[in-house]
């Protein structure tokens, strides 16, 4: 809690990567978020294209501390028979609130391409939220594809594209589209990210996030604490945009 | 506990800034006074710089183009890019003979196809070991072998290891046990937790806070330093007391 807002991490994982010192230590992460004063954070698990096995951990993970993380599910194209059914599985049976998608993983195919299709569908007839990764190997100008076509559905673009060109791409879709969203987590610190994203797609559009635990939440919670925006952009941005979301 | 809002609670002396325009990316901070107006927001009180025109394109003149931004104050400190070539050490040691060298940076010669090598890299690595002179070295495309070869055989050199990422995750404990006279600066080192650990191997006396502004924003890692469980004396050091320590000479310790 900072300053009377429940803080919610939109972007953390499950799962482990060693060359990178990443793995999914709840204790070493709630204690990081305790001393950041983040509340929740939603986390998935996007390395198997099965989505079950993912998925199966996702839900495990979350059962240790269910007031602390939000499990989001995970379904791959690469196994275009398992997406609906396990997808039905995590949100119903396992609980699961929203739903995670990796293109990087896809080679040879954008995020607006039919394969795709029933994820987006299956959220449009719930109303779930989707975050997307975005950056340069999955250009979130797709989203301006995609969000018209789902209404009903909310996507989220992971990273809010990362750099300039993708980002740039990211806030035309949201200016167009009032179901897309722009998430912050991001080595790329550049100045004044933070300040572009409420300037040119507005507070309520942004959601914090951190990467966590491939990255510390704190250096992220640092990006916006330290922006040159509004107490009330904050408030949106930490937490109250997610709740809206997730309708918590 | 976090606010909203954020000021430092010990004095910030930030060991790397970046000023200056790249042949792509025009500067956000356009001038000194620009500069200094970012560093008070964010409760800086002093800096190490270095011209991005050293790095983009050529150590010479990228130093010269650093002189308008240092004045008299003494709140921006200068560091002098330099490569193993008779000119650019020429530059430094004229630089050294008036009293104005404090660190150096060194610049990348990889991408030119010359290695991190003693036999590259002997006569300026000498000069700067017997001269007290600390020397800042970029990580992001760094080669570890060589890094660590040819940096003990100058046991006295004193270095700082700039720019580290969470790729980096494993090479950076082993580098700071190999190399007991380096320090790690923390722009963009983010694994989880991993500043805590590192401060229970190795000591907050070895790491160094920097922003490297204007590639990075100023506030946000300031900001997690003021945020894990450093006591107070490990957090004024981390933020200003071991720079000075290296920049006067001290930081073979």
């Amino acid at each position: 809690m900072i300053d009377g807002v429940q803080v919610i991490d939109f972007h953390a994982h499950v799962g482990r990567m060693d060359r990178y010192g990443m793995q999914d230590d709840a204790t070493m992460m709630l204690r990081a978020m305790d001393m950041a004063g983040i509340d929740r954070a939603c986390v998935f698990h996007i390395f198997y294209p099965d989505g079950t096995s993912s998925n199966d951990l996702t839900a495990r993970f979350v059962a240790q501390h269910p007031d602390r993380f939000i499990g989001f599910a995970y379904v791959s194209p690469l196994m275009p028979e398992r997406m609906i059914p396990e997808l039905t599985r995590a949100i119903d049976e396992l609980g699961l609130a929203a739903i995670k998608l990796y293109p990087p993983y896809v080679a040879g195919q954008d995020f607006s391409q039919a394969p795709w299709d029933p994820i987006y569908q299956f959220a449009n007839e719930r109303g779930l939220t989707i975050i997307i990764h975005t950056g340069e190997d999955a250009p979130p100008k797709h989203l301006s594809v995609i969000a018209p076509r789902y209404p009903k559905a909310n996507f989220v673009a992971g990273h809010s594209g990362n750099t300039p060109v993708e980002r740039a791409q990211g806030i035309a879709a949201v200016q167009a589209n009032a179901n897309v969203y722009l998430e912050t987590c991001s080595t790329f610190r550049t100045p004044g990210v933070i300040e572009q994203l409420v300037n040119e797609a507005g507070a309520e559009r942004v959601l914090f996030g951190t990467d966590m635990p491939l990255m510390d939440p704190r250096p992220q919670l640092g990006k916006v604490i330290t922006a040159r925006i509004s107490d009330e952009a904050k408030r949106m941005i930490l937490g109250e945009n997610a709740r809206r979301l997730l309708g918590l | 506990m976090p606010t909203l809002s954020f000021k430092p609670r010990v004095p910030v002396f930030d060991a790397n800034i970046r000023v200056g325009d790249t042949p792509d990316t025009p500067s956000p901070c356009r001038s000194r006074a620009e500069l200094l107006a970012e560093m008070d927001f964010h409760g800086v009180q002093r800096a190490v710089i270095y011209h991005a025109h050293t790095e983009a394109t050529s150590p010479i003149a990228g130093n010269e183009r650093l002189e308008q931004w240092l004045g008299d104050d003494g709140r921006l400190v200068p560091q002098w890019s330099v490569l193993p070539t008779a000119e650019s050490l020429a530059q430094v040691e004229a630089l050294y003979a008036q009293g104005r060298v404090r660190c150096v940076r060194l610049h990348d010669t990889r991408p030119a196809g010359l290695p991190f090598r003693c036999w590259a890299y002997a006569g300026l690595l000498s000069w700067l070991s017997e001269a007290g002179i600390p020397a800042w070295i970029p990580l992001p495309d760094a080669d570890a072998d060589a890094l660590v070869t040819t940096l003990q055989a100058y046991p006295r050199l004193v270095t700082v290891l700039v720019g580290a990422h969470y790729t980096h995750a494993l090479w950076v404990r082993p580098l700071l046990r190999a190399l007991p006279t380096a320090y790690l600066e923390l722009s963009r080192y983010e694994p989880i937790g991993e500043l805590e650990a590192l401060r229970d191997e190795f000591g907050a006396r070895r790491l160094v806070y920097g922003s490297w502004h204007t590639r990075y924003a100023m506030g946000p890692m300031l900001f997690y330093l003021h945020h894990t469980d450093l006591s107070d004396e490990e957090l004024a050091l981390v933020c200003a007391g071991n720079l000075e320590r290296i920049l006067s000479g001290e930081g073979v310790r």
